[in-house]
């Protein structure tokens, strides 16, 4: 009977991380992005992986109260941290805000750059309550759209902000 | 993913960060925001095998210098030093250039020293395409350049696309660095080699701790642009950095600084032009010979998809219209104190 040899490999070490309120313990490599363990060993995928180069911004959480790009974040450096996803937004049935604005201003198409976008909006609106329109794109630039043009989104930052803005789709 | 495995060590001070680094050897990188480094893990440009994390040790805050410039901890983040009052009151060209970085998650995660020691980087380097796996460039430690494929073995033209450091060497910055056999002071100049191969003059083992920039002089006035395609979130076809330091009756110049990034493997001072703009009562014709002069010393580098006669006009546009804003706030300026 032949031996088999495990080879050693890189420990996993255990992390606490707060996930919208709720604290996991969970194992983690060096290697693992914070995207990742979002969306594999917590099982949140809301938050999307895009370019992993830090291009795109659909993988932006809130780490801390700020905005991240969670492809661009190991783990292992978020122990002890607190992160805000896409799904953590809502009060159950009562979306927020900016989430009702982006329905209602069409602002999701295809829904890929949703998340990160809501993310980056909803930073901006805890610092900024009244935002101008150069400060809703400078706050949205790290997030791209294939779909909407960016419009209907920069309206619904309007809408959400009480700036005037009235819903168009309903 | 990160395809590959690597161990992680948290230095808990930048002593620590360079004794890891020592110990760990030519594997060990340390990493501030990741923004630069992990990217270019996963596109397996550079292969760590060991990580050491600098995020648990905090920056100070900015803070002014006993001989009146400021200091700015390594480790700030862009974010921090765009919004800061301090250097958004006495340093507003540095504040400028670190607002334009990326967007606003690679500001919230990049720090001052990650962005002046990134790598350089060229469209055919930056990619995971195939050929990049089967026949490596050079700077990939293989035997072909793609786009100048002329070139010698071991000379890489990829671009050096800092924003900040343009702004930092205009302004005659100073970085202070850690090494366990003793840190040094240097220009933020002499960071660059010029060498895409290794674009970034620091020993194995050495870590900048802070930035220093020097009391402004009388009548300053500064000028920053960052020509890009879409203003925002993107690397520069060219950054411009130009500090005027203009004589009492306003009229010329008494020292110039005039710094083009995203050009070259190294930010470019463009001396011959600092020179011809000293002494000369500034007007059109003088801003328009300045700026064929920094042409001529700039040599760009196509890069990007920008071709050589593109940013040749890029210059020639955004220099002069760089310059031009400079002296008007020496001249601004000088009038309000």
């Amino acid at each position: 009977m032949t031996q088999t040899h495990i080879e050693p490999t890189v420990r996993s070490r255990i992390i606490e991380l707060s996930v919208n309120g709720e604290r996991h313990e969970i194992a983690v490599k060096p290697r693992n992005t914070l995207v990742e363990v979002l969306r594999e060993k917590i099982g949140l995928t809301g938050t999307k992986e895009g370019c992993e180069q830090g291009a795109c911004g659909v993988c932006t959480v809130l780490l801390d109260g700020r905005p991240v790009l969670s492809c661009l974040t190991l783990a292992i450096e978020c122990d002890g941290r607190s992160v805000l996803t896409v799904e953590g937004l809502a009060h159950g049935d009562q979306l927020s805000p900016i989430q009702q604005a982006f329905l209602d201003q069409g602002a999701v198409q295809c829904g890929y750059c949703t998340a990160g976008m809501l993310m980056s909006a909803t930073a901006l609106l805890e610092r900024n309550p009244k935002p101008s329109l150069p400060e809703i794109k400078k706050a949205l630039e790290g997030n791209i759209c294939r779909c909407t043009g960016y419009n209907a989104i920069v309206a619904a930052v309007q809408q959400a902000s009480g700036q005037g803005v009235e819903p168009v789709m309903r | 993913m990160i395809l590959e495995d690597f161990e992680y060590q948290s230095a808990e001070s930048l002593s620590e960060a360079a004794a890891l680094l020592a110990r760990f050897g030519p594997g060990a990188r340390i990493m501030g925001g990741g923004t630069d480094l992990l990217p270019n893990m996963r596109l397996e440009i550079v292969r760590p095998t060991t990580i050491i994390g600098l995020r648990s040790i905090g920056a100070e805050p900015p803070r002014v210098t006993p001989e009146g410039g400021l200091r700015i901890d390594a480790l700030t983040t862009l974010a921090t030093i765009a919004h800061s009052e301090l250097i958004l009151t006495k340093v507003p060209m540095l504040a400028e250039s670190a607002r334009v970085v990326g967007s606003n998650q690679v500001r919230e995660m990049g720090t001052l020293a990650g962005n002046l020691c990134q790598d350089t980087r060229c469209l055919q380097l930056n990619q995971k395409h195939d050929y990049q796996f089967k026949a490596p460039c050079f700077k990939r430690g293989g035997e072909c350049c793609y786009p100048f494929p002329n070139n010698r073995p071991g000379i890489c033209w990829s671009v050096h696309m800092s924003d900040i450091a343009p702004a930092l060497i205009a302004l005659s910055a100073e970085l202070v660095t850690v090494r366990a056999a003793g840190g040094r002071r240097l220009a933020v100049e002499e960071l660059f080699s010029g060498d895409g191969m290794r674009p970034i003059c620091l020993e194995p083992d050495e870590i900048i701790r802070e930035v220093v920039t020097p009391p402004l002089p009388k009548n300053f006035g500064w000028g920053y642009h960052k020509s890009s395609r879409r203003g925002g979130f993107e690397y520069g076809m060219a950054v411009f950095a130009v500090a005027l330091s203009l004589e009492a009756s306003l009229r010329t110049c008494a020292e110039a600084r005039i710094v083009i990034g995203a050009i070259r493997e190294r930010p470019v001072r463009a001396r011959a032009a600092e020179r011809a703009l000293i002494g000369q009562p500034i007007d059109d014709a003088l801003i328009a010979s300045t700026v064929a002069s920094a042409i001529e010393e700039a040599k760009p580098l196509q890069h990007h998809g920008f071709t050589r006669s593109y940013l040749i006009d890029t210059i020639r546009v955004y220099l002069r219209r760089t310059l031009v804003r400079a002296v008007e706030r020496g001249r601004e300026l000088s009038s309000t104190t």
